[in-house]
């Protein structure tokens, strides 16, 4: 840790208007993404990066950083307002929020969400500044074995978390993988399926295979229920808790924000996560388990420090290994090499200057957020309300342009709506598509190093469990997914036998 | 979903046979044994395996219940909208990227119900115009101009 280099850092964002407008920029269009129902956080980094690549890396790279902790954010206002989460990361929070905001609370729930995803996003961001250099460090130890065991481990974890079924995660990052050989193979040069094409030479590009994952298919199914969306109304009061209210929530606040840092850096796994584990550990350790789920700012703050907080919590292997703590970070991983930097442990020997202005706009994001989020709430609630037949075929046009803005080219976005459409019934049929973005980020990397490690050890798997750092990944993949098939079949079962005590009852 | 499953199961196992076979030809262009066909060939193994026991969890009666259902008047109306989508890209080559822009998003608000005449004319040609203008003058990144190429 330099702290040299961050004060130098810390200068360059606050005291440059320019960059400071970036940060500001990414945090309410963040917000405004998170808070309207249907348009995730993955989804607005997805539609904005097009917007970033005529910035330089850092300005580029700030806007995006605001639209991750804005959008994480924002979708605690429709959670709380309407019941409807903006962004999955807000789903624990409308437990309480929506209890508070139908006894006439919204704006206290809405002020408490703030000022908890204020506090978790400092720790978080604190926390990624102090530990991401020795992780980097750390990281020059690995080998071809140990990124093929990581890259396997992430993949692993993407996939017991995302969605009901576990065989149905695997089959959506195995599609995932297959997409990723398409193009030249990246050790021999031979070119893979690409049917003669010169557009699929170099692979699949990220951002139109992101933008069709994450815009069109929510587009698609806009556009489908658009006839049936409920009208919304929101009104909100009073914004800040009182005094003893913030203090009296302080403890769980400040430990729900190191949980979601802890789970937010556990490569696969997400904010969404942490929120639901942090909002469960709150109400474990409550004198008062029994009104949690009835309104109280408790159930709000602990589920928003902890998903804020897991925004710096999942920046950690992204940017120090180049495993993206979950899609959102994918999404910057992917923005990062698009700037030309590649994400990994290199990246902190060669572009310090690009690192350490992203650990101070990363906490300068925080305090913009509690300002604009504070100031703004009346608004950006107001926003809900917006007509759903004049946003979607905006949202649909920026689709259209995001996906043609990355090469030029009408096959980007022919091929964006394809997987937009592919996406759009994997959907249906309960196959997550989360797992296909990880494994386009993590499908090289696996590949190269897998090949990589057989060659050196002359087609001897074993090197993978005699050298200890993979091991221990492998291990870690093969409990985690052990653990998470027993975890759903016990859920099905439970699920089966109310069905039958229903029908029972009827 | 007993039957998408097995449907899906046996899209799948043909898929996966094919890129196994498509793959082979790799085998030869390197003298590496684990050459550029090797991933491909172990995830196309992989894929197949994981078919299979959708299609045996399938016949044993373990499909899950599925969660939504695709509404046929929606998905037409989706369909309508990706051919108007489609009109667009080839009308954005021919009168230029905002004049097109205007008219798609003209177009697709009126065919998704929107009833405002004067909200449908303002908020397409805003929009346009403020995209246009922040790519042409702030990212510097062409856009296509048509036969327009001297207005926008």
């Amino acid at each position: 840790m330099d702290f040299t280099l961050l004060a130098e850092a810390f200068s360059t964002v606050m005291l440059t208007p320019i960059n400071f407008l970036f940060v500001f920029i990414g945090i309410t269009a963040g917000i405004i993404v998170g808070a309207l129902p249907g348009l995730t956080a993955t989804m607005g980094c997805a539609l904005l990066i097009p917007f970033t690549f005529g910035l330089p890396p850092i300005q580029g790279l700030l806007m995006l950083i605001g639209i991750f902790c804005g959008g994480i954010y924002g979708g605690s206002i429709s959670g709380i307002l309407i019941r409807t989460p903006g962004t999955p990361a807000a789903a624990a929070t409308l437990l309480d929020g929506y209890p508070l905001a139908q006894k006439g609370l919204a704006g206290k729930a809405i002020g408490m969400a703030t000022i908890a995803s204020f506090v978790g996003g400092t720790t978080g961001a604190v926390v990624m500044t102090f530990l991401s250099p020795q992780i980097a460090k750390f990281g020059l130890k690995f080998g071809p074995p140990e990124f093929c065991a990581l890259a396997v481990f992430g993949l692993g974890m993407i996939i017991t978390i995302s969605g009901r079924s576990l065989l149905k995660g695997i089959i959506a990052a195995l599609f995932g993988l297959m997409i990723t050989v398409i193009g030249f193979d990246p050790l021999s040069g031979v070119p893979r399926f690409t049917f003669g094409s010169q557009n699929l030479l170099g692979g699949v590009t990220f951002i139109p295979a992101l933008i069709g994952l994450f815009g069109y298919a929510q587009v698609f199914r806009n556009i489908e229920k658009i006839m049936t969306l409920p009208p919304v109304e929101s009104r909100v009061e009073n914004i800040l808790p009182k005094i003893s209210e913030i203090v009296s929530s302080l403890r769980t606040t400040f430990k729900s924000a190191l949980m979601g840092t802890f789970i937010g850096s556990i490569p696969g796994t997400g904010c969404d996560v942490a929120a639901f584990i942090a909002y469960g550990e709150a109400k474990r350790s409550s004198k008062h388990p029994e009104k949690f789920g009835t309104g109280i700012l408790e159930g709000v703050a602990a589920p928003e420090a902890a998903n804020n907080a897991a925004t710096g919590g999942a920046m950690i292997p992204m940017l120090t290994l180049g495993v993206p703590g979950d899609a959102v970070t994918a999404v910057l991983l992917g923005a990062l090499t698009i700037h030309g930097l590649q994400p990994g442990p290199m990246l902190f020997r060669d572009h310090l200057d690009i690192v350490y202005p992203i650990f101070a706009g990363m906490i300068m994001a925080q305090f913009v957020l509690l300002i604009v989020g504070l100031s703004g709430a009346r608004y950006f609630a107001k926003l809900i309300t917006v007509d759903r037949k004049i946003l979607t075929p905006i949202i649909f046009f920026l689709c259209v342009v995001g996906s043609y803005a990355m090469r030029f080219s009408f096959f980007d976005v022919g091929l964006s709506l394809i997987i937009g459409i592919i996406a759009y019934f994997m959907e249906y049929y309960d196959y997550p598509v989360s797992p296909i973005l990880l494994a386009l980020i993590l499908g090289p990397m696996a590949e190269q190093n897998l090949r990589r490690t057989l060659i050196i050890s002359h087609g001897d798997a074993t090197i993978f469990f005699t050298r200890p750092i993979s091991a221990a990944f492998i291990v870690l993949a093969v409990v985690v997914i052990i653990s998470s098939y027993y975890r759903i079949k016990k859920a099905t079962q439970i699920e089966e036998q109310n069905a039958f005590s229903a029908e029972d009852q009827d | 979903m007993k039957k998408v499953d097995i449907g899906t199961g046996i899209g799948l196992i043909i898929f996966s046979t094919w890129i196994f076979w498509y793959a082979s030809a790799y085998s030869k262009a390197t003298i590496y044994y684990y050459g550029p066909n090797f991933f491909p060939q172990a995830i196309a193994i992989a894929m197949c395996i994981c078919a299979i026991t959708l299609i045996l969890n399938a016949i044993r009666g373990k499909s899950m219940e599925r969660s939504d259902r695709i509404e046929l008047k929606g998905f037409i109306r989706m369909v309508i909208a990706i051919v108007i989508c489609i009109g667009y890209l080839f009308l954005m080559q021919v009168i230029g990227f905002t004049i097109g822009t205007c008219v798609f998003l003209y177009v697709l608000m009126m065919f998704i119900g929107q009833q405002g005449l004067k909200k449908r004319i303002l908020s397409s040609i805003t929009v346009s115009l403020i995209v246009w203008a922040i790519f042409r003058y702030f990212l510097v990144i062409p856009l296509p101009t048509g036969m327009l190429a001297y207005t926008f």
